[in-house]
């Protein structure tokens, strides 16, 4: 199989890899950086289990080519808290209760980061709009749509002080 | 114990959240490890064939093929759980014999060095296969005598029980009504594919499995069993898990042994995980059932009969047919005091997916018939169905026939009056839907769901606990935590007891070397049964700490309370001396003193006490296009005590979706024995921009045999969603929907009906 060098910015630091060119980013990720943190659903894009941000956008790795990201910033959930210090959206998705079998929070979690980045005042119905691209079967959306709006304000709070 | 808990009754965060929100909790799917190859199954394309002869030469020569197994060659397991004691049924197994009976049915398994290489040899096995006809209908699975898909015949299971009189109940009723409902093929769709587990089979004999199931111990008796090894030889480590909701009790025990199996041809560990599409396709769904129901009522409103037929059609295999049609009846004939009753349940085999444990295991489709029923009697009399429910429910202190015990605690009094109030009931139900072409509806309906299974299986329960010298504590528990949060309701439990901070108790991972003998979690089980087991482990550890502070406080230990990290005398609180001081004491700083306090307790819980529920469901139908939009869920649960009343909500809430979901879009679509809509495309789940609100409501009648009271929630939030969405339609348009799910064109077929008279 054909493989060829890629250089990808991972959580804030640079990785030469080398991958073929069927290679998803999904697995490039996973199992070549052991980021398991971003989960697979159905590989079919439906699920959102595996969204990360790709330059600040939201993106399916389980659609994506890992020769696709060269040259790209990526961000997983791994590389959302600071030390020990989680962001204050995991910080929300506890204390929402926005979490329960987990398999379908970093997706969750990591679509609500690329929103606020582009919106950092999003209305519920927005924050709806964006998490119906990943589903959860135990919680019933109304928790993470909480907590999504709730990490805002706290990071517009944080912004402003 | 007093009434004032510290622990108890407090949302508490769950013990695991860090973990899931960093991204480092590692699920099956996650494991990885050094020489690790990767297992996959060929699987049928035949819904019912011989197979007459398997040819795996070519894949065998592929480099890096490791290990093929073939249906000739592999070790059988029970996968039914219930027959691990009986071993009557040996019929429901994985790659069992030469017949494929669905679409989908293994093959044989082959393990790889890599993915890639392991598709490529499953696509130079051959097979050839004689097809046999298929029965795809279970009616005619019923009558077809022909065709047999087992060896005894189509029919898998039969039950028939009266209670009283069904004629006499008749002939006391002044109306009598009658109808046929059909279920859908729902399935779980945890987010985690089901079918993932990683086996280690060392040179040693000892085998470690991880495994994503709801009953780690379950899983090491049959690994036990079928590789003929010792239990002690055999490890069970439960990671985390991708939700389960039923589905992880069944099949999943076939695959544990298969993978198991290869790893021992290998003796290197292998890893098996299905493809969302073989999720769908070739793992249990909820048993889609035709169910004629007959109800015969006086007009002031006393229900007198109930006759009930039920075919369930189990698919080509069945995992739990018998526990989910048996608590059809229960739940049915427990809920309402129905002086005659009569109930015929009827399990065949068809040439589909197989069917086996799903979230209230054959009561959202019981609940669905009966609860339409009583809405349309309701209608005929004249009478408020919340009034004609509070003249017929089953109330605390009357015996429950099918589980013959008596009723301790039933709350759906306050559910039903507390929903009301909160919703708005009476002034919405008594509304005219207007001339608009959007109806709006109000629809009720009731439930009873058990928890845990001790009236009906074997069902045990064990927790030790271990205090160390800084006063901190390990629990060890096998109750699987599957994301409801069981794990840190039973760490509150402990640290009640105990007297310490929740903070200070540890919640073992679940892994059979450590966590003693629990039957799993199934039946909504974990917060009562586990939670007797953690309590009365606790109370062990606490009797013997407060005899060790009795001698120091020189007292006797009745005469001791334990609280907020303190043992002191009741009448005299001044002479205390700390659990972090008194363990310093007797294991470390105490010359010729050295006591491990450790707290153990197993049993089996000594009932299975019904929670109870009211759903009132608030619709707008079009009636130009046969949309259905739920506009609000009022859910009230009565849970017995709500030990972490967030996890409580979570559980109503997060069903309550997944009832809408029954109730109008989920179900699998087969035409052939294929299905058409295996992927989340076409099987459509609600998504966040399709949810309602849901106010859940929390009841607390305090069950007199539970831990604090408490008693189950997980099936039963979603039980009655989708009867009371289907009263709700009825109430907005008069159209009376008997199939599931309801789709616009039945909607729009029964108001044409309504039009044309």
């Amino acid at each position: 199989m054909k493989k060829t060098d890629i250089r990808v910015n991972i959580n804030g630091e640079w990785h030469d890899l080398t991958v073929t060119l069927q290679d998803r980013l999904i697995d490039t990720l996973r199992d070549q950086m052991g980021l398991t943190g971003t989960k697979e659903g159905c590989g079919e894009g439906e699920c959102g289990a595996c969204t990360i941000n790709l330059n600040g956008k939201a993106v399916l790795s389980c659609l994506m080519l890992s020769v696709q990201a060269d040259g790209a910033e990526i961000q997983t959930i791994e590389g959302l808290q600071n030390g020990l210090d989680l962001h204050p959206l995991q910080t929300a998705f506890l204390s929402e209760s926005a979490v329960q079998c987990g398999y379908c929070t970093p997706g969750m979690i990591m679509a609500g980061h690329a929103l606020i980045k582009q919106d950092p005042d999003p209305d519920e119905k927005t924050v709806k709009t964006c998490l119906a691209n990943n589903l959860c079967r135990c919680t019933g959306y109304e928790q993470p749509v909480k907590a999504v709006l709730k990490a805002a304000r706290e990071m517009r709070r944080k912004t402003n002080d | 114990m007093t009434d004032s808990y510290t622990v108890v009754g407090k949302s508490f965060q769950r013990i695991d959240g860090i973990d899931k929100v960093t991204g480092t909790a590692r699920y099956a799917t996650d494991l990885k490890f050094e020489n690790m190859l990767y297992a996959g199954l060929l699987r049928s394309p035949h819904a019912h064939a011989r197979v007459s002869r398997i040819d795996t030469s070519a894949a065998q020569k592929l480099p890096g093929v490791k290990a093929v197994a073939t249906l000739f060659d592999v070790p059988k397991v029970v996968q039914y759980w219930f027959f691990l004691r009986t071993e009557k049924k040996k019929e429901q197994m994985f790659l069992y014999d030469n017949i494929v009976r669905f679409i989908g049915d293994p093959v044989l398994a082959i393990a790889a060095t890599s993915v890639d290489t392991l598709k490529k040899a499953l696509s130079l096995v051959s097979v050839e296969y004689e097809p046999l006809k298929a029965i795809h209908d279970p009616n005619i699975a019923l009558k077809e005598t022909e065709v047999s898909i087992h060896k005894k015949g189509n029919i898998a299971f039969k039950v028939n029980k009266e209670f009283g009189n069904i004629q006499e109940g008749f002939k006391a009723a002044d109306i009598i009504v009658e109808n046929t409902y059909h279920t859908s093929k729902q399935k779980h769709a945890g987010m985690e594919p089901i079918g993932t587990c990683v086996a280690s089979f060392q040179s040693n004999g000892r085998l470690t499995v991880y495994s994503s199931t709801q009953l780690p111990h379950w899983s090491r008796h049959y690994l036990a069993k079928a590789l003929d090894l010792s239990l002690n030889r055999v490890r069970v480590i439960k990671p985390f898990t991708g939700g389960a909701f039923g589905g992880r009790c069944g099949v999943i025990h076939g695959l544990e042994v298969m993978t198991s199996y290869l790893s021992r041809e290998t003796l290197r560990p292998v890893k098996m995980s299905f493809t969302r599409e073989e999720d769908f396709s070739a793992t249990e769904t909820r048993h889609p059932m035709t169910i004629r129901m007959k109800t015969g009522a006086t007009k002031e409103g006393i229900i007198t009969a109930n006759e009930v037929e039920i075919l369930s059609d189990t698919g080509g295999y069945g995992t739990h047919y018998i526990g989910v049609i048996a608590d059809c009846m229960s739940t049915g004939i427990g809920l309402y005091k129905i002086p005659n009753y009569s109930f015929s349940g009827i399990v065949v085999y068809t040439n589909k997916s197989m069917c086996g444990a799903f979230r209230g295991y054959g009561n959202p489709q019981m609940n669905f018939a009966q609860e339409s029923q009583m809405d349309i009697i309701a209608r005929e009399i004249g009478m408020d169905p919340m009034a004609l429910k509070l003249k017929n429910y089953r109330e605390e202190g009357e015996m429950d026939p099918v589980l013959n015990q008596r009723i301790l605690s039933n709350g759906l009094e306050e559910c039903l009056t507390k929903g009301a109030r909160s919703c708005g009931w009476e002034e919405k139900r008594s509304k005219l839907p207007g001339n608009d072409s959007i109806k709006k509806g109000i629809g009720l309906s009731i439930m009873l769901h058990g928890t845990g299974a001790a009236r009906a299986l074997p069902d045990p329960a064990s927790a030790t606990i271990m205090i160390n010298s800084d006063g901190t504590a390990n629990l060890h528990t096998a109750a699987a935590d599957e994301g409801q949060g069981n794990r840190t309701v039973l760490a509150q439990i402990a640290a009640e007891i105990l007297g310490i901070e929740f903070k200070d108790i540890l919640v073992s991972e679940t892994d059979t070397d450590i966590t003693p003998l629990d039957c799993g979690t199934h039946g909504s089980r974990q917060a009562y049964c586990g939670g007797l087991s953690v309590r009365d482990a606790a109370m062990d550890a606490r009797k013997k700490m407060l005899a060790h502070a009795g001698k120091r406080l020189m007292v006797t230990p009745d005469q001791l309370m334990i609280k907020n990290g303190r043992i002191f005398e009741k009448t005299n609180p001044e002479n205390y001396i700390s659990i972090k001081d008194l363990m310093q004491k007797i294991q470390i700083r105490d010359m010729g003193v050295c006591e491990q306090i450790i707290g153990s307790a197993s049993g089996i819980a000594p009932a299975m006490p019904g929670y109870y529920g009211a759903v009132f469901a608030e619709v707008e139908v079009n009636t130009q296009t046969g949309e259905v939009k739920v506009i609000k869920l009022t859910s009230a649960y009565d849970v017995g005590k709500a030990i972490n009343p967030e996890m409580v909500k979570g559980q109503i809430v997060g069903g309550g979706i997944m009832g809408i979901g029954y109730a109008l879009t989920e179900g699998l679509q087969l035409e052939d024995g294929h299905i058409l809509n295996p992927n989340f495309t076409d099987y459509r789940l609600l998504r966040s921009c399709d949810i309602p609100k849901i106010e859940p409501i929390i009841v607390e009648s305090n069950e007199p045999t539970g831990p604090f009271g408490a008693k189950g929630i997980g099936e039963g939030s979603m039980v009655n969603i989708a009867s009371a969405i289907s009263n709700a339609i009825c109430h907005a348009t008069g159209v009376r929907l008997t199939d599931l799910c309801i789709t616009l064109e039945k909607i729009l077929q029964g108001l044409k009906k309504i039009k044309c008279g």
